[in-house]
């Protein structure tokens, strides 16, 4: 038995020493000729052929595919329509995130570590979960990558300096879509009695603490609670809001669970009280909850030419929480042909193409000029559009 | 009376007697000898056995490669390690499980992140880690000295469920003394983990986390080679086995109990803070049921109690969903596994033959019915290029709007399965073509669509019925014998 | 006191743990039998949503039914009754049947890959959108009111149609031979069998029985709540062998009861307690694990004799 023991313990040790001289030994110098070396890449030069590549992360699959699949079609389409109409092509490289999954963040883990060890690829569109880009930061970073979210709006993401030129976004931040529904509240509709609630998520919380903050400043009475994201049976939370409640606040993801919340509001008699989601509830289903609801949504030219072509090849269906996707994609793109130029580019000048972006408004189908701030925010976009249900869609008002 | 399959255990047999027994009768041949040489290897010898080829890995594969398929394999290995201490070693059933391995990385974020200001060294950090989440171990542990099996199932899914609500919303608490504490961030996590910093050498590359890992799991398995020999491992035998014999003879079975919960929380509180760092970020979303679910079935198609067991079914768990991503990798393995259960099942070669071109026969008679009377159900296309997508082209339906089809065709096709070991043997050969079919119709029109997510649990799902029917102790797994 | 809220309160309560309580009822049968914890039922009330939904859109949907309203409620029910007895049949043949006889982890693992299986099988075929019942203009949303107690018709079709079936099961246990052959069974498999019973066919019907109870749950959600989508069945599922436990597992009147009281107790959780819905389940939890601590074998369970 102590024979055993010495032996094992003699064994152990040597393995660790083993290991640890192998892992001292190749682990520390990095290579260039390592294995994709990653602090190679960013000066690394690619060569642009007839056909360039975008990697695309989105959750194509999972719980979140209902609204993934909407980024996918947006992004594909203008693919198809840029290469009808140029002789260089695009092609994207879809990575799968798989957002909200049970492993959580791991799928977009492994799709940043691909899209960053593949040569070809040179920028990013998306991730579209906020806390998918604070997991994948790291690999895009170590890649040289620069990304530009359609979907991801959690303000600390560009203003804490971490990720200056290489995080991007087309959708403006929840510094701007929170106080624009607290404003509201407080000085058009002048509601001083105010119900929120979360639904857990990060995006939700984020939007109903700025608005909470918003209205407790001003002196607004504020009750706040939360749903999970599995639940659909709000009975009991419904009969805990008091009848005098003027409006409940929702920023929610899910349009359905808006839509299953107003109509239980209206059966247990709380009809009367206004309901008012955020961009995830912007969708006719909220909507057709009456015409009590009210919404905020990123200012879509709702005249734009790109809009109709879309709605055209997709059965009539606007999908608009893809649309910013469309104009990330085209960031990248148009970031990629500038850089481009000579034949040959590197990563780190794609970056510098993202951040130096200035795609005029006509081109654009937010309804203003694509240009970036130093954090990566649009620089051109200060205000969330406002919304009110007329009985089945929502009809922008004024603020 | 009915005849009972060959495995199944038998009464009154104990589990030292079987194994003996399946020992002399089972291993002949190849099989045998492979078997009576890793018997006689010791532990060290073992683990090298699989270290060796792991740590040669990286030179092999690109830096994607190794993170997808290396380090979160090695991590699952680890936990898997470590719940089999718990459920395997001591027959302690617990459901919340990944709650400890949500504690170290948490624990670890507040130790070595902006979230505080502090930046500890790893080799401050990890032992403080690993010795409070043990610590949350043995109080998760304490209530289980007086609850049964199933109960204590119940109270530790509690406890998991409670540590991801109570992460998501513990950055608004307000201690007495404190004041606000933004303790977790809530529903955004803690970012911005640093890497592991041993005495000033930092662990921040893909490959040396990956080593890293490798020497954290070849640790554990030694010292659980160890533990499984000692007296405490004999007991813990003895307290899964029967936990009131156990205690007749007088083997402390709270204590054990309690040194398992402790053991296996440590273990996970270590994976916690070293997957910390891979993530970057300690956020709620990532410790919850379905990766416990993984765990689970990473033991169990390893077999309870076995640690090879587990290294093995880690790997598996682990690479073949990744493989199976893109449909050139899952075409082959599907149709591959279909082609070697015929092969195994049909025993007359003439009736494998027949049966074989009958179903060759069979599709290309439906597709030709189909185009000329239905062309809208040949219209589409198989996803994929390569000859064997194109073959398919001609042999298998492709309709056009292939979704509702489809969907119906699933749930035929469930049903027959579930029907077709009830019919005649008759019935049974005629109907196997068509039936073989149906699945290949629904798999190129339905699961080959969704390989990335749907469909990988499916087919995890499917798994574990079967493998239960087959071989309920896993692949490595003891046979245990219940006593009745 | 606020009177209104305490009703309100009251009425989602019993509402929902009608639901909990036909799910538990379910496991306890199951449980009672044979010893085994069925995880996949979770997933069957989930299906029955599903077949209710199908039905109702198969029959020209909520705005333009082929029949009257009433007509339609009542098929739905039959049909997803139906389906999810037959699935549950179906489950325990290919599941459990094969396992009698292995240890006890064995059958449990079974449950867990089917219950995968049923989850994922329902995302990939009914998508992972959320579906709604939108039966709103079906049944009416009036909402009656008898002084401050306000219900609404599907939450009184709920109680009313629950309380039935659990009086049409209690009476066929006791009186009905089958019934007799069941109570028999779970008290001793073994003997049951000696003195003639078929047991394979007694645990089909109980199978059945449970999981077409567990059917009729999932439509009555669908008509309340609205919303179904493929993973509701996990913390259902999970509720429900929470109240088969607080009442005493493998007991139908406890069952019921710790349906009812898991249901209340919800309800007013969130009602009353600060942060309340967000922390749900979590108080339900917990009172589960104080009844466990308190009286092990639950609130109608016998405290067994474990004889060696």
């Amino acid at each position: 038995m102590r024979r055993r023991r010495a032996t094992a313990i003699a064994a152990l040790l040597a393995l660790s020493a083993a290991l640890a001289v192998v892992a001292a030994a190749y682990a520390t110098p990095e290579r260039a000729a390592a294995p994709t070396a990653q602090t190679g890449s960013d000066a690394a030069l690619v060569k642009c052929g007839k056909t360039r590549t975008i990697g695309f992360m989105a959750p194509v699959t999972g719980p979140a595919a209902s609204i993934g699949i909407q980024q996918v079609h947006w992004a594909q389409y203008y693919v198809a329509t840029y290469n009808k109409t140029h002789k260089t092509k695009f092609k994207l490289q879809t990575e799968d995130t798989q957002l909200g999954a049970p492993t959580g963040t791991a799928e977009a883990l492994k799709g940043a570590q691909a899209l960053a060890g593949s040569s070809s690829v040179l920028g990013v569109v998306g991730p579209a979960g906020s806390n998918e880009i604070v997991g994948v930061t790291k690999s895009l970073m170590d890649g040289g990558l620069a990304w530009v979210s359609g979907s991801s709006t959690r303000t600390s993401l560009t203003t804490d300096g971490t990720r200056r030129g290489f995080m991007f976004r087309t959708v403006p931040p929840d510094a701007i879509q929170g106080p624009t529904a607290a404003n509201f509240i407080l000085k058009k509709l002048k509601y001083t009695r105010v119900y929120i609630i979360d639904d857990q998520e990060t995006y939700s919380t984020g939007l109903a603490d700025t608005v909470q903050q918003v209205l407790k400043a001003a002196g607004a009475t504020v009750n706040r609670d939360g749903v999970s994201q599995q639940q659909s049976d709000f009975s009991s939370l419904i009969a805990k809001i008091p009848r005098d409640t003027q409006i409940v606040y929702i920023p929610w993801q899910l349009p359905p669970k808006g839509q299953a919340f107003g109509n239980q509001m209206k059966s247990a008699g709380k009809g009367s009280i206004k309901l008012m989601g955020a961009d995830g509830l912007y969708d006719s289903s909220f909507a057709s909850v009456g015409s009590h609801v009210y919404d905020t949504n990123f200012p879509l030219n709702p005249k734009s030419k790109i809009i109709a072509g879309f709605k055209k090849s997709h059965g009539g269906d606007g999908e608009y929480f893809g649309a910013p996707t469309y104009a990330a994609t085209q960031v990248v793109s148009n970031a990629i042909d500038r850089a481009c130029a000579k034949g040959s580019t590197t990563r780190a000048a794609v970056r510098a193409a993202i951040r130096s972006t200035k795609i005029p408004a006509a081109q654009s189908l937010i309804g203003v000029s694509i240009r970036f701030n130093r954090g990566g925010d649009l620089s051109t976009l200060h205000k969330f559009g406002l919304y009110k249900s007329n009985g089945t869609a929502f009809v922008p008002i004024s603020g | 009376m009915e005849q009972l399959p060959p495995d199944t255990p038998r009464i009154g047999v104990d589990e030292w007697v079987a194994s003996v027994e399946g020992k002399r009768e089972r291993y002949t041949g190849l099989r045998g000898a492979v078997a009576q040489r890793w018997e006689r290897l010791p532990p060290a010898a073992r683990v090298l056995v699989f270290a060796a080829p792991a740590a040669v890995f990286p030179f092999l594969t690109s830096q994607g490669n190794v993170f997808r398929y290396g380090l979160f394999t090695l991590v699952y290995a680890l936990l898997a390690l470590g719940l089999n201490i718990v459920v395997g070693f001591a027959g302690l059933l617990d459901l919340g499980y990944v709650a400890f391995f949500g504690t170290g990385a948490y624990l670890y974020a507040i130790l070595a992140s902006p979230q505080f200001g502090n930046h500890w060294q790893a080799e401050a950090a990890i032992p403080v880690v690993v010795i409070a989440t043990a610590v949350v171990g043995l109080l998760v542990g304490l209530p289980s000295r007086r609850l049964l099996g199933d109960y204590l199932a119940i109270l530790t899914l509690f406890f998991g469920q409670a540590f991801v609500v109570f992460v998501n919303n513990a950055n608004r608490i307000n201690f007495p003394f404190f004041g606000h504490v933004d303790l977790t961030g809530g529903s955004n996590g803690i970012a911005n983990l640093d890497p592991f910093n041993f005495f000033g050498y930092k662990v921040d590359s893909t490959t040396k986390q990956y080593y890293l890992l490798l020497i954290a799991v070849a640790l554990v398995l030694i010292l659980l080679m160890f533990v499984n020999e000692s007296r405490t491992g004999r007991a813990w035998r003895a307290l899964r086995e029967d936990p009131l014999a156990a205690e007749v003879m007088s083997i402390p079975v709270n204590r054990l109990k309690l040194l398992a919960f402790v053991f296996g929380a440590a273990v996970a509180g270590l994976t916690g803070a070293i997957y910390g760092t891979i993530a970057t970020a300690a956020l709620p979303g990532d410790y919850d049921v379905g990766l416990l679910i993984t765990i689970y079935a990473i033991m169990i198609l390893g077999g309870f109690g076995s640690i090879m067991g587990i290294v093995v079914g880690a790997v598996i768990v682990s690479s073949v969903p990744e493989l199976l991503r893109s449909s050139a990798n899952a075409r082959p393995l599907f149709y591959g596994a279909i082609l070697i259960a015929i092969l195994v099942k049909l025993r007359p070669w003439r009736l494998l033959a027949a049966e074989l071109g009958g179903l060759v026969a069979f599709g290309f008679a439906v597709h030709g019915i189909a185009s000329a009377a239905y062309p809208r159900l040949v219209d589409g296309e198989s996803i994929g290029s390569g000859v064997f997508a194109r073959i398919l082209d001609h042999w298998m339906l492709f309709p056009k709007d292939p979704v509702k089809i489809a969907d119906v065709a699933y749930i035929l096709m469930v049903a027959a399965i579930v029907v077709y070991p009830q019919l005649k043997p008759l019935w049974r050969a005629v109907l196997l073509p068509p039936l073989l079919y149906l699945v290949m119709f629904v798999w190129e029109n339905l699961l080959l669509v969704h390989i990335g997510g749907a469909t990988r649990l499916i087919l995890l799902g499917a798994l574990l019925v079967a493998l239960m029917n087959v071989r309920p102790q896993g692949l490595f797994g003891t046979a245990t014998v219940e006593i009745v | 006191m606020n009177w209104s809220l305490f009703f309100d309160l009251t009425v989602s309560g019993l509402t929902l743990g009608s639901l909990y309580a036909l799910i538990a009822l379910g496991y306890s049968m199951v449980y009672g039998i044979l010893k085994l914890l069925n995880f996949a039922h979770g997933d069957v009330y989930m299906i029955g949503a599903f077949i209710g939904w199908y039905l109702l859109h198969a029959l020209g949907g909520p705005v333009n039914p082929t029949f009257t309203g009433a007509a339609v409620l009542l098929l739905m029910f039959i049909v997803a009754m139906l389906g999810c007895g037959v699935l549950g049949v179906a489950i325990e043949r290919f599941a459990y049947r094969p396992l009698r006889n292995a240890p006890r982890i064995a059958p449990l693992i079974s449950a867990l890959g089917v219950s995968i299986f049923l989850q994922n099988s329902a995302l990939l075929v009914f998508g992972a959108a959320f579906r709604d019942y939108d039966t709103f203009d079906l049944i009416g949303v009036k909402t009656y009111h008898i002084g401050n107690l306000f219900f609404s018709v599907p939450q009184l079709l709920t109680v009313v149609a629950a309380i039935g079936l659990m009086i049409a099961l209690t009476v066929f246990v006791a009186r009905s031979r089958l019934g007799k052959a069941m109570r028999s069974t779970s008290f001793d498999r073994e003997a049951a069998s000696m003195m003639g019973i078929d047991v394979d066919r007694v645990i089909s019907v109980t199978f059945f029985i449970g999981s077409a109870l567990a059917g009729a749950a999932g439509v009555m959600f669908g008509l309340v709540f609205g919303l179904i989508y493929h993973f509701m069945g996990f913390i259902a599922g999970l509720k429900g062998f929470t109240a088969a436990v607080l009442g005493g597992i493998g007991s139908i009147p406890g069952a019921m009861v710790g349906g009812l009281i898991v249901g209340l107790a919800e309800s007013y959780a969130t009602g009353y307690l600060p942060q309340g819905s967000t922390f749900q389940n979590l108080y339900v939890f917990a009172l589960l694990i104080l009844v466990i601590l308190i009286r092990p074998s639950g609130l109608f369970g016998k405290a067994a004799i474990q004889k060696v």
